[in-house]
């Protein structure tokens, strides 16, 4: 057995396309972008070698911090919001009437593009003509909220339409995982008596912990590079209120045309994963897994 | 972890006792998952209403509201402009392409990972892991000077590439989830009976991750499809371009065509509804293959 | 670890390989344009034209566009120009990442002033003065060209030519007995009637920032000065500056009257601009290009095109500027690149462009062009034809904020101008945020 599964051969075989492919197209660019990051460069004329200015100068960018602080919020949500999923998971993959149909409708919204779903919640949002404040108003509020406007309540205004958004996504994951599971252990477990939420609990979730760990890593690194929906929506304001990592790092290269520096914002985002990433895996790990922390 | 075969047995057993409360409950459940179904449904029949409206009423009227004077002519300007129909192959031979060539290689990698023995594994799922992490801004500027000494840029190779590379470390995290609970005891018996390598994951190991790998489909297929910053930055003749251009094709200088948006964008979802209604099927499938292998 | 590094060895060769590999198999394509060289008439030549009026929102541009391209290839037979065409953003996006390369277009377009300064500081863009004393000689409206010159060089040649007026709505203004203000404080008045009966003053959608900029422009104009608002911004003088912190006191003050539609900040100037379009709001300071919308465009209804009205921004009592100083400038312009196999040709394609774009800009478009249009050939709206007087007046043209300054500081000054609209910063944090961002850039 040991001998036939570690040919390296074989090994190499499998490993270096896919190792090819990101070497080349991701880490050679990164490489060259920490690169860029030790100079002074608007993307256009000469580089200007200044060492690790760059990369001290976001330690002390409070826009910067400000924005790490809007990404990691959104990446707590973002990692709680999958209890949320799970749920959803549970309820479709268990053999009620309809699942097939309902988990079809489900998944839907997650086969719109951004640029439909920023339009969408736009329109929720708007605070005169809004889905939200005209039932608001119909309610007898007078004063309604600025959603997008208003800087204490901006970012979490996003952080619906983004949970939404990513909800087909993992639901999607869970209900091919909780399918996954052999249908004899539950029926199995049912004959013993246990009733739905003890085989959810005792027997599913178990079995589906993997997956699940990996979501929890997924989520993580999404919101703390995610940019889409806030940019259309917000564009990071007002006056950076819904401002994140990625999105600031776009503006600092493309519209500040700062391009050493937003490659060092890069930098610390790619640290800033690294990190949270790390801290997870390490709370998250069991005994069989550790292997390949 | 877990025990491949256990033997089927009782298959008609009825899960839920049939007291009243289980009815009643089962009957508030009924209408929390129809609710979610209408609200899950609600962006599909907005987007539909959208697209049959001017700017004017766009803005003006509820997004829930009729249009007074459906637009259709907003489907006709997106059909008759630009080379629609050539984008539209485009995206879908690009789309396809990426897909199986990411869900392949990162199958590969991923057996190898985690049912091969070798030392530098952790170190491959390292580098794979990391790769999620880097933000696609930060490697547009070097990565078109990549493909341009490679004579690749307005080269539809450059976008196959770039789809595969970024969307591959997602493609095995997901594949990872899934490896992992495969029972061993199934290529044991394989290479017991003297398969090799090859086999084992073709014919045995491939064939069971038919529900993940139709997952992984549908979350590329959507990703390749809906793409449009590699695309803009590589690509500049029409002849390459993909339909994410076509919703360029509306936004001016200073103001937007948000009708004819909506009507690309309904035209555009078409097929990847498509897709996915096959695919979300194969998932169910994938079960019922998967433990006749087992 | 070892067998690892061999690994990584093999990897880098391979992918040195796949690299040269594909570089042999495709052909030398997109070099193609470096063919024709630059030495004989005769011989076949490519220019690369990228711009940004997609046929589908921009017809009346795109079709321009290829009329002058096929008209130019039918004239000059060994000419092919292949064009790409983008969207606003996407277009500044790829300028961006074509320069970062030095792969620019032979033939593109740019904006003046702070957003061509670093293409003109990283030698991209050709000197192309001598054109201005061809067949273009005085057919640019005076101080369009100024804005794209450099070091006693110009750069680009101005294609539009914008100013922005207040329009309003004449039914409102009628229905509530409103004269147009000539002077702030008559302005102020009409704010304060229009918010007493409950209907919106000002129509705006600050999420895109410049919108709102133009606002304080306008007010620094009028209270400060034009040298005072230019010294400033060029870092000779100061924000700091009481009229130009006056400026920004006003802003907030509008804010404070409930001028501005409410949520202004979360919205974008599309939304904003639906407010005036519905009739919820009866004033709109924006640029001429709205023009076609107010007066020619199906799109919007009859009733509401001919309610539309304009008046410029009113005079300052005690202030330095007067009625016809105008916030505008040239909008794009068309650049040749400095390393273009093909310079001799593009720039003979811009020359004969800008001339052909001058003669249809208008009627085809509704584009106001910087090149001299003669008003009395041509049978306009008589919006255009009230503006096109207005522009001959004008005593001072203030280039828009955001197109004037360098990219970093735009930045900081839109980020300051939400900030002051939202009142999260005093016009003194205001002032001193945009003279330290300056200082900053020297």
């Amino acid at each position: 057995m040991d001998k036939v599964m570690s040919n390296k051969w074989i090994i190499a075989l499998y490993v270096l396309p896919a190792l090819l492919f990101i070497i080349a197209i991701v880490y050679v660019p990164i490489v060259l972008t920490g690169y860029y990051g030790l100079h002074e460069w608007n993307g256009i004329g000469s580089m200007t070698f200044i060492g690790l200015e760059n990369y001290s100068a976001v330690l002390q960018d409070k826009d910067f911090w400000s924005s790490a602080g809007h990404s990691l919020i959104l990446a707590v949500f973002s990692t709680l919001s999958l209890v949320l999923y799970l749920a959803v998971a549970l309820v479709l993959s268990s053999k009620i009437k309809g699942s097939n149909v309902l988990r079809k409708i489900y998944l839907i919204p997650m086969l719109l593009s951004s640029v439909a779903i920023a339009q969408l919640w736009m329109k929720i949002y708007h605070p005169t003509n809004g889905i939200i404040n005209t039932i608001l108003e119909a309610l007898g509020f007078t004063n309604t909220p600025e959603w997008l406007a208003n800087p204490s309540i901006v970012l979490y205004a996003l952080i619906v339409p983004i949970i939404w958004q990513y909800a087909g996504f993992y639901i999607l994951i869970y209900y091919a995982a909780l399918k996954n599971i052999p249908s004899s252990l539950e029926e199995a477990a049912t004959i013993d008596g246990a009733n739905a939420f003890q085989i959810a609990y005792k027997i599913k979730l178990p079995l589906a912990m993997e997956v699940i760990k990996v979501t929890i890593v997924l989520a993580l690194v999404g919101s703390l590079k995610y940019f889409d929906l806030i940019y259309v929506m917000t564009n990071g304001g007002p006056n950076g209120a819904s401002e994140v990592m990625a999105s600031y790092m776009y503006r600092i290269a493309f519209k500040s045309y700062d391009f050493g520096y937003a490659s060092a914002i890069g930098f610390f985002l790619l640290i800033i994963c690294l990190v949270v990433t790390w801290i997870v895996r390490k709370l998250t790990a069991t005994k069989e897994q550790i292997q390949y922390s | 972890m877990m025990q491949g075969t256990i033997p089927i047995k009782h298959k008609k057993t009825s899960q839920y006792n049939n007291s009243i409360i289980s009815k009643i409950g089962f009957g508030l459940l009924y209408v929390v998952l129809a609710g979610v179904a209408v609200f899950q449904l609600f962006p599909l029949v907005w987007l539909m209403f959208f697209s049959l409206k001017n700017n004017q009423e766009i803005f003006n009227m509820s997004p829930l509201a009729l249009p007074t004077n459906p637009k259709w002519e907003n489907y006709a300007k997106v059909w008759n402009s630009g080379n629609i129909d050539l984008y539209f192959l485009n995206s879908v031979w690009i789309t396809i392409a990426a897909t199986a060539i990411t869900i392949l290689v990162a199958s590969l990698v991923t057996f190898a990972i985690t049912r091969m023995k070798w030392k530098g594994s952790s170190l491959v799922l390292g580098l794979f892991m990391v790769a999620m992490m880097i933000p696609v801004h930060s490697t547009l500027i070097p990565l078109f000077n990549l493909f341009s000494k490679a004579h690749l840029i307005d080269h539809p190779l450059s976008l196959i590439a770039s789809y595969v590379a970024f969307n591959m470390p997602i493609t095995i995290m997901i594949l990872l989830g899934f490896y992992y609970t495969l029972p061993k005891e199934v290529e044991e018996a394989a290479v017991i009976d003297g398969c090799s390598v090859h086999k084992i994951f073709f014919r045995i190991v491939f064939p069971m991750t038919s529900s993940v790998l139709a997952t992984t489909g549908i979350i590329n297929i959507i990703y390749n499809w809906n793409e449009f910053i590699f695309v803009n930055t590589f690509i500049s003749s029409d002849k390459y371009k993909t339909l994410t251009v076509g919703i360029q094709n509306f936004i001016g200088q200073y103001t937007t065509d948000w009708g004819a948006i909506g009507a690309t964008l309904m035209i555009s979802i078409l097929p990847i509804l498509i897709a996915f209604l096959f695919l979300s099927d194969k998932i169910v499938e994938g079960i019922a293959a998967g433990s006749v292998k087992g | 670890m070892y067998k690892n590094k061999k690994m990584l060895v093999l990897l880098t060769l391979c992918f040195t390989l796949l690299v040269a590999g594909c570089g042999s198999n495709s052909s030398n394509k997109g070099n193609s344009s470096a063919d024709g060289g630059s030495e004989a008439g005769a011989e076949k030549v490519t220019i690369n034209f990228m711009h940004l009026w997609p046929e589908g929102i921009s017809a009346g541009q795109n079709k321009i566009v290829n009329e002058i391209i096929t008209e130019y290839q039918a004239e000059h037979t060994n000419v092919t120009i292949k064009t790409e065409v983008l969207e606003n953003e996407q277009y500044k996006n790829k300028l961006k990442v074509l320069s970062a390369s030095n792969k620019l277009p032979d033939v593109g377009v740019t904006w003046a002033a702070g957003f061509m300064q670093p293409y003109v500081e990283g030698n991209l863009l050709a000197p192309i003065e001598e054109l201005l004393d061809g067949s273009l000689k005085d057919q640019f409206v005076a101080g369009t060209t100024e804005a794209y010159s450099m070091n006693d060089h110009t750069y680009a040649l101005p294609l539009e030519f914008n100013i922005a007026p207040i329009y309003y709505n004449k039914d409102i203004f009628e229905q509530y007995s409103l004269e147009i203000p000539v002077t702030y404080e008559e302005f102020q008045n009409v704010v304060k009637v229009l918010v007493d009966n409950g209907v919106t003053p000002i129509a705006l959608g600050n999420k895109d920032r410049w919108t709102g900029s133009l606002w304080y422009m306008y007010l620094a104009d009028r209270i400060a000065g034009q040298e005072t608002l230019a010294n400033a911004i060029a870092g000779s003088g100061s924000f700091s500056d009481a009229g130009l912190v006056q400026a920004a006191t006003e802003v907030q003050k509008l804010v404070d009257a409930n001028a501005f539609n409410k949520g202004f900040n979360g919205l974008s100037n599309d939304e904003g601009k639906s407010e005036f379009v519905n009739e919820k709001a009866a004033m709109y300071l924006m640029g001429t290009w709205e023009l076609p919308n107010f007066t020619t465009n199906e799109d919007y209804s009859q009733e509401f095109r001919d309610k539309v009205g304009f008046f410029k921004f009113p005079v300052f009592d005690g202030g330095s500027g007067n009625i016809n100083g105008w916030v505008g400038g040239p909008g794009v312009g068309l650049f040749v690149a400095e390393n273009s196999k093909v310079k001799d040709e593009s720039k003979a394609f811009v020359e004969y462009f800008v001339q052909k774009w001058g003669e249809r800009a208008v009627t085809g478009a509704g584009v106001i062009p910087a090149t001299k249009v003669d008003t009395s050939t041509l049978e306009l709206p008589a919006l255009y034809i009230d503006l096109f007087n207005e522009m001959s007046k004008a005593s001072s043209i203030t280039l828009f904020a955001d197109v004037q300054m360098e990219a970093d500081d735009a930045e900081v000054h839109l980020k300051q101008i939400q900030a002051l609209f939202g009142k999260a910063n005093t016009p003194e944090q205001f002032a001193q945020e945009h003279d330290t961002a300056i200082s900053a850039g020297q």
